[in-house]
């Protein structure tokens, strides 16, 4: 009975397996994409792919763009990976924190020489930033950026309203933690309900912490010229000390936040456990989801005293063609009609991200007034003003878990919040043998 | 004489196959690891030179004595509870015993990662059931995770706790294939429940006992999903152990020599491991 | 299930009432059971709490105080999982289990008689080299990358065999020990009968052997089925076209770079626990009631 059965279940996955094997038609080139995105997935990035990729194939009858979906935090090792054994796929997404290794490996085409050159400076000026200017090389550019993310302060627009807060007036660091003073709610017994700001100190799914906008903000460059740490400045000191004090002085933030990831964050948040957050503006429209979408705003970080705002850590993803591809010449096609003038709009409204064209913004007007989508022109000013993009000439890694263990080590151990940067600097030099 | 040779046929098939997907690229990552690995790739010979820079962490040492402990507390809690478990599974009904066995499997089933988040959304998260709870019961605020050796014994409970339906499985096995005349015999020389569990069933469960040990010892030293999505290694590095330091050096910090030299290492340690227990329990093929 | 009502009734189990208590003495039985309880709401509970998140819509997920039935349950989020292109992944999962374990099995059982029959040279030692291939089945996803670019120069990645061949090898080791063990305990008796009435020695594996163990390969088969389909660094490396993906890169999707979505995370992983209870109730049961003889004798 055991072997039949046995045998059923083999010969029934074997049908089922055969069935499901992808055809190729011999006819049609086929793009491969590797993207944490899948296309038959139902989020709304997911859904702006698909359509994307639907009228990228109607409008090129032959072509075929197959996304093969990845997991996002192993998918840029396993393209260097797969580039030395030739097996990449002709379109990659690669994070920020491996983007200089993969430029660098000579695994990422130059755009220019596909469609690049073809461009008027109007086409160009159109995505002139410093996303624009991360990858680029002389008459070179090796990527275009997509899911652009800016990392500042999310809160709760009822809550701050109530409080009689307005979130423009936060512009020092001093207004900030008043502000959060007047939002943190305790109940009848002394126990607080609500914080008033949340931030992880996680090493796991660490997003750049506070101290870091902070230091930059009072301008010190958080690495120095030779990719060394540049940790230990009076400014990277100062901020780690403000950063901790919430917890430990203003009582503004839960000590558990020692713990928490960024994920963990966004559902205190979501649970009505803190009114301001350290968000991304790629989360806006998910916790707008759950909080509905007039509740929930982004701002930027204070400033420091000389400049109303402090510059927030940017992110996302660049999007470029493998060197080795075959077919590159299609697969940049592909990559222009993906994040240009086309397919821009749609990663907007179908997608809900903020736009990578200048002209994409302007002529979403109407889109962008809508309640709760303000925050695309707080994204939009805060890229252009006020954002800083991590170096990609020496790999950086681990500078997120490294400086989020340091405050760990302040908010627990009581650790000097100087000793605790000192040993992150150290940490960070010998993990890159620097 | 000619059956020598004829049972080597039988053991062929495996071994081609154990040669193929398991040998061999440890031998291959050998060869990698004498290499600068830059960008993924093996670049210039640099002998041992990925190993030495293991030696430059005055952190490991740490890691590799608080590994030591996690998984030593782990194992023996995990044997001893499913041992339990499986004696008294054993001596239940059919029907029981198999309500119980499904029971005491269910952590074990789940994907680990989403086991893990969803017993630390419930148990530990500050937002979840068991501290609203604690909450509504008038004990405060509960933060495990903030207290370093609060944290380890969390980290040793949750790995426990999803290893047990495997452990139970192994011994249970062992358990059933006991023939039920060895007791009989002993309980009517006047033995007691303990004498006949201790001078009987216990040596008779010594292969299996021995399986279950090596693997729980193993998967314990070698798993990152629980440690990562658990505490992320915090506080400090209270809660670090190996295989994060593997994953870090490959995914985070992505330097794949090093991470590959460790990696080597802990096989090695690993395969020693394995001899060790196998002598110690003076087991014979 | 159904036929568990007939065979629970075998004279055997019926025994165990009196000889439970001589057994477990009261206070030790009152022990394990409170223990067991314990064990029960911390097993459970997460499970519980994992399938009603799943039918909880996005604005229910994260109201606090936590809500436990106080809310409109949806099928929304199996909806999504399974217009992602889910029940996909899983009958290509299923396919890799169940390759996987037929093949295990099927390596196994000689491998593990020739161990326990025959003697040949070398034997100790290839015996302690199947054990010590436990570390390197266990520990393979620390060696990734150079694994992976092992496999793809040998051609070996993103074809319908990738997975199960890797599963297979992973998974080998532990079964054959397993049925080494119960091999030993089948009377050496039986092959020498069948010797005597002129069998061969492959006929002794096929007409003695293979019946007699058939209780340990439930057990391997069940840890087999277990372990590739819970698998996911391989699966999510080893492989990369759609059509391909197995079911446990499928459920991490939703745990991604724009954060953890509970419910379609839960109803995924919901799903992908019914395959394993059915092949449970079609090979566990052997491990509770059928295994009279050896399993993993010591």
């Amino acid at each position: 009975m055991l072997r039949r059965s046995l045998l059923s279940m083999a010969l029934a996955g074997a049908v089922a397996g055969l069935a499901g094997l992808p055809q190729a038609h011999a006819q049609d080139t086929t793009v491969r994409m590797w993207t944490f995105l899948n296309p038959a997935g139902q989020s709304p990035r997911d859904l702006a792919l698909a359509q994307i990729i639907a009228n990228y194939e109607q409008a090129n009858p032959g072509t075929k763009v197959v996304v093969e979906p990845q997991a996002w935090d192993q998918m840029t090792p396993k393209f260097l990976a797969a580039h030395n054994s030739g097996a990449a796929p002709d379109v990659i997404w690669v994070v920020t924190d491996f983007l200089g290794d993969a430029i660098k490996s000579g695994s990422l085409a130059d755009l220019s020489q596909y469609f690049i050159k073809d461009w008027t400076p109007e086409q160009v000026a159109d995505r002139a930033g410093p996303y624009w200017d991360l990858t680029a090389d002389g008459d070179k550019q090796y990527s275009l950026f997509t899911s652009r993310n800016y990392i500042s302060i999310m809160y709760r627009k009822d809550l701050l309203a109530e409080a009689g807060i307005d979130p423009a007036s936060i512009t020092t660091w001093d207004g900030f933690v008043e502000a959060a003073k007047k939002l943190t709610v305790k109940d009848a017994s002394g126990q607080v309900t609500r914080y008033g700001f949340a931030h992880g100190f996680s090493e796991n799914q660490a997003d750049p912490p506070l101290m870091i906008p902070y230091a930059l903000g009072k301008g010190a460059e958080l690495f120095q010229e030779d990719g060394k740490a540049n940790f230990t400045t009076p400014e990277a000191v100062e901020g780690l000390t403000f950063q901790t004090d919430l917890i430990k002085k203003h009582g503004v933030m839960a000590e558990s936040a020692v713990t928490w990831t960024v994920d963990d964050v966004y559902e205190q948040f979501a649970s009505d456990r803190a009114a301001m957050i350290m968000g991304a503006s790629v989360r806006v429209s998910t916790l707008q989801g759950q909080l509905g979408k007039d509740k929930v705003g982004l701002m930027l970080w204070p400033g420091s005293g000389d400049k109303p705002h402090s510059p927030a850590v940017m992110a996302g993803w660049a999007v470029g063609v493998w060197s080795k591809s075959p077919i590159a010449e299609k697969a940049a096609d592909f990559v222009e009609y993906m994040l240009g003038p086309q397919g821009d709009p749609l990663w907007v409204q179908v997608g809900g991200q903020s736009p990578g064209l200048a002209s994409t913004l302007a002529s979403m007007g109407d889109f962008v007034k809508q309640p709760g989508n303000e925050f695309l022109s707080v994204v939009s000013e805060g890229s252009v003003n006020y954002g800083w993009l991590a170096p990609i000439d020496y790999s950086i890694g681990g500078y997120r878990q490294i400086l989020n263990k340091a405050a760990q080590r302040v908010v627990v151990n009581g650790q000097d919040p100087k000793a605790a940067l000192e040993e992150a600097a150290a940490e960070f030099n010998r993990s890159h043998n620097r | 004489m000619h059956s020598r040779r004829a049972g080597l046929i039988y053991i062929v098939p495996a071994f081609a196959l154990l040669g193929l997907v398991l040998f061999s690229p440890v031998f291959y990552g050998f060869w990698f690891s004498l290499f600068r690995i830059q960008y993924g790739a093996p670049t210039d010979f640099i002998g041992i030179g990925n190993f030495m820079r293991l030696l430059d962490d005055p952190a490991l040492g740490g890691t590799v004595r608080r590994s030591a402990v996690f998984a030593a507390a782990a194992v023996v809690l995990t044997v001893a509870i499913s041992l339990a478990l499986a004696v008294w599974i054993h001596k239940l009904g059919e029907r029981r015993g198999f309500i119980v066995q499904m029971i005491v499997i269910v952590p074990w089933i789940i994907s680990t990662v989403v086991a893990t988040l969803l017993f630390r959304w419930v148990f530990v998260n500050d937002i979840g059931l068991a501290l609203s709870l604690a909450r509504w019961a008038g004990l405060g605020e509960i933060r495990i995770l903030n207290d370093p050796t609060l944290a380890m014994g969390l980290l040793i409970a949750v790995s426990v706790w999803k290893r047990i339906g495997y452990a139970v499985i192994i011994l249970l096995a062992g358990l059933k294939s006991i023939p039920d005349d060895y007791e009989e015999a002993a309980r009517i020389d006047g033995a007691t429940g303990w004498q006949v569990f201790r001078r009987i069933t216990l040596p008779l469960l010594k292969t299996p006992l021995l399986l279950v040990t090596i693997v729980l010892t193993l998967s314990n030293l070698n798993t990152v999903e629980t440690p990562l999505v658990l505490t992320g290694g915090g506080p400090g590095d209270a809660t670090r152990i190996l295989p994060m330091d593997v994953f870090d050096r490959a995914f985070v910090t992505y330097d794949l020599g090093s991470a590959t030299a460790l990696a080597l290492v802990m096989f090695f340690g690993n395969i020693l491991l394995v001899l060790a227990y196998v002598r110690l329990a003076r087991w014979k093929a | 299930m159904t036929t568990g009502a007939t065979t629970t009734r075998m004279p055997r189990n019926e025994r165990p009432l009196v000889r439970r208590r001589q057994w477990l003495p009261g206070a030790m039985g009152v022990a394990i059971a409170l223990a067991f309880a314990a064990l029960a709401v911390l097993n459970l509970l997460p499970l519980i709490w994992g399938v009603l998140t799943s039918l909880k819509a996005e604005t229910d997920l994260f109201r606090f105080p936590p809500v436990i039935f106080d809310f409109t349950p949806t099928l929304a989020n199996y909806e999504r999982v399974i217009a992602s292109g889910f029940l996909g992944n899983m009958k290509m999962s299923l396919f890799y289990s169940a390759v996987t374990v037929a093949a295990t099995l099927a390596l196994a059982l000689p491998a593990a008689y020739a161990f326990d029959r025959f003697d040949f040279p070398l034997r100790g030692p290839l015996f302690l080299l199947v054990v010590a291939s436990i570390p390197l089945s266990l520990g393979a996803a620390a060696l990734l990358i150079p694994n992976y670019l092992y496999f793809t120069r040998l051609g070996l990645t993103n074809a319908w065999f990738t997975l199960p061949l890797i599963y297979t090898a992973h998974q080998l080791p532990m079964a054959i020990w397993i049925m080494k063990g119960t091999i030993e305990g089948i009377p050496r008796e039986l092959d020498e009968a069948a010797i005597a009435d002129g069998a061969s020695r492959f006929d002794v594996l096929r007409f003695v052997i293979l019946p007699l163990s058939r209780p340990a390969m439930g057990a391997a088969g069940v840890l087999t089925f277990v372990g590739s389909w819970n698998e996911f660094v391989a699966g999510s490396v080893m492989v990369d076209s759609p059509g391909l993906r197995p079911v446990q890169p499928a459920i991490y999707n939703f745990i991604g770079f724009f954060g953890r979505e509970w419910g379609p995370l839960t109803a995924s992983a919901t799903l992908a626990i019914v395959p394993i209870l059915i092949a449970f109730a079609l090979l566990g049961r052997l491990i509770v009631s059928g295994l009279t003889k050896g399993s993993v004798k010591g």
